[in-house]
């Protein structure tokens, strides 16, 4: 399995305040960051009225989808991808081999504001990703604390 | 590949249900969201990316969540991938960034050779990943037990369970929610041993 990448405090406060800049600046909604897999790792703005987890599941299989579509049209890779909606739109940028940023804004702004202050934030989650990568890692994570003997079942049926 | 959040206090890990098509993958995942027990909020929206006639086009996505470690928040992303064979493209990208697979096989006596290729394509698949299968936990469900064309267990493991490890394997008629539960909390303790195992060789 690939090594586990483990985020600390310091590395959520320097990804959320990258958010911050960038929802300020931009006047987007809400900012995502998120694991290629499909993972949310973290997210900023008025993130309450939407379904984030499933959001960044999809986010993640289309942008995977258009790098695919890439590769069919010869290009080495599509480096974001723009959805253009009446009242919201979505912007997904590559951030890295592993993760990705997904800006929600208002139709009323202009994707090309939201392109260019992003650019910054995806310069500064970038470094903060691979500053936890050179981390140490395990420290702080004690995974066997949990007991594997106990046999009680993680999932259960609902009763009748 | 999971994420473990500390500041959150949250592990996120990737199960991807595999096996040839209508063999019950998505069936196993509408039975996991119908009659699982979880806390309020716990449990997200089953998405189903499908076509028309309800056969899936890009892949089924349930989260849960559980609390497997004391104190740390896991949620379980479960998958499903497109059976039929054309859609490979497809069954590639959903298993990026996988943690766990549950191989469901379709347990009629006509299916074993789309259950091999199925088997074999999942092998190939995790390979162009570089990734092994003898290194990522999984687990077999032999669905469609309630079927009276069902080949033996003993047929099915030696078909597709005939490795130096064997794999964990459940029988189940998914339609019954018979095996789901079963399968799922197998895969799930798998995943977090594994965890255990790789947090140990690195803290040493």
């Amino acid at each position: 399995m690939p090594s586990l990448p483990q985020l600390i405090e310091e590395d959520i406060r320097e990804l959320n305040g990258a958010l911050g800049e960038l929802l300020r600046h931009s006047e987007a909604t809400a900012a995502l960051v998120i694991d290629k897999g499909g993972f949310l790792i973290t997210q900023g703005g008025e993130s309450e009225q939407f379904d984030l987890t499933t959001i960044a599941a999809l986010a993640a299989a289309s942008f995977a989808a258009t790098e695919t579509i890439a590769t069919l049209v010869s290009e080495t890779t599509f480096t974001s991808i723009y959805q253009q909606g009446e009242s919201s739109s979505l912007f997904v940028a590559n951030v890295d081999e592993y993760c990705l940023l997904t800006v929600i804004f208002p139709a009323t702004v202009s994707v090309g504001a939201v392109k260019y202050f992003a650019a910054r934030t995806i310069g500064l989650i970038a470094a903060q990703l691979a500053a936890a990568k050179e981390r140490a890692p395990g420290s702080g994570f004690d995974l066997s604390a949990m007991n594997l003997a106990d046999p009680t079942p993680l999932f259960r049926m609902k009763t009748a | 590949m999971a994420i473990i959040n500390q500041a959150a206090k949250e592990l996120q890990v990737k199960i991807v249900y595999y096996g040839p098509a209508l063999g019950g993958k998505t069936t196993n995942l509408v039975q996991v969201h119908e009659h699982v027990q979880t806390a309020q909020g716990n449990k997200g929206k089953l998405v189903s990316l499908a076509t028309s006639s309800d056969r899936t086009l890009f892949f089924d996505f349930l989260p849960i969540e559980a609390m497997a470690i004391k104190g740390f928040k896991t949620k379980f992303q479960l998958y499903t991938v497109p059976g039929q064979v054309i859609y490979n493209t497809t069954r590639q990208l959903v298993l990026r960034g996988v943690d766990g697979i549950v191989f469901v096989a379709d347990s009629q006596y006509e299916k074993m050779e789309e259950n091999l290729k199925s088997f074999a394509n999942l092998e190939e698949n995790l390979k162009a990943q570089h990734l092994n299968l003898a290194d990522i936990p999984y687990v077999l469900q032999y669905n469609k037990r309630d079927l009276p064309n069902a080949a033996p267990v003993e047929y099915m493991d030696f078909l597709l369970n005939n490795r130096e490890a064997q794999a964990p394997s459940f029988t189940a008629s998914a339609h019954q929610c018979q095996g789901v539960f079963e399968t799922l909390n197998m895969i799930t303790r798998l995943l977090l041993h594994k965890f255990v195992t790789e947090s140990g060789r690195k803290a040493a």
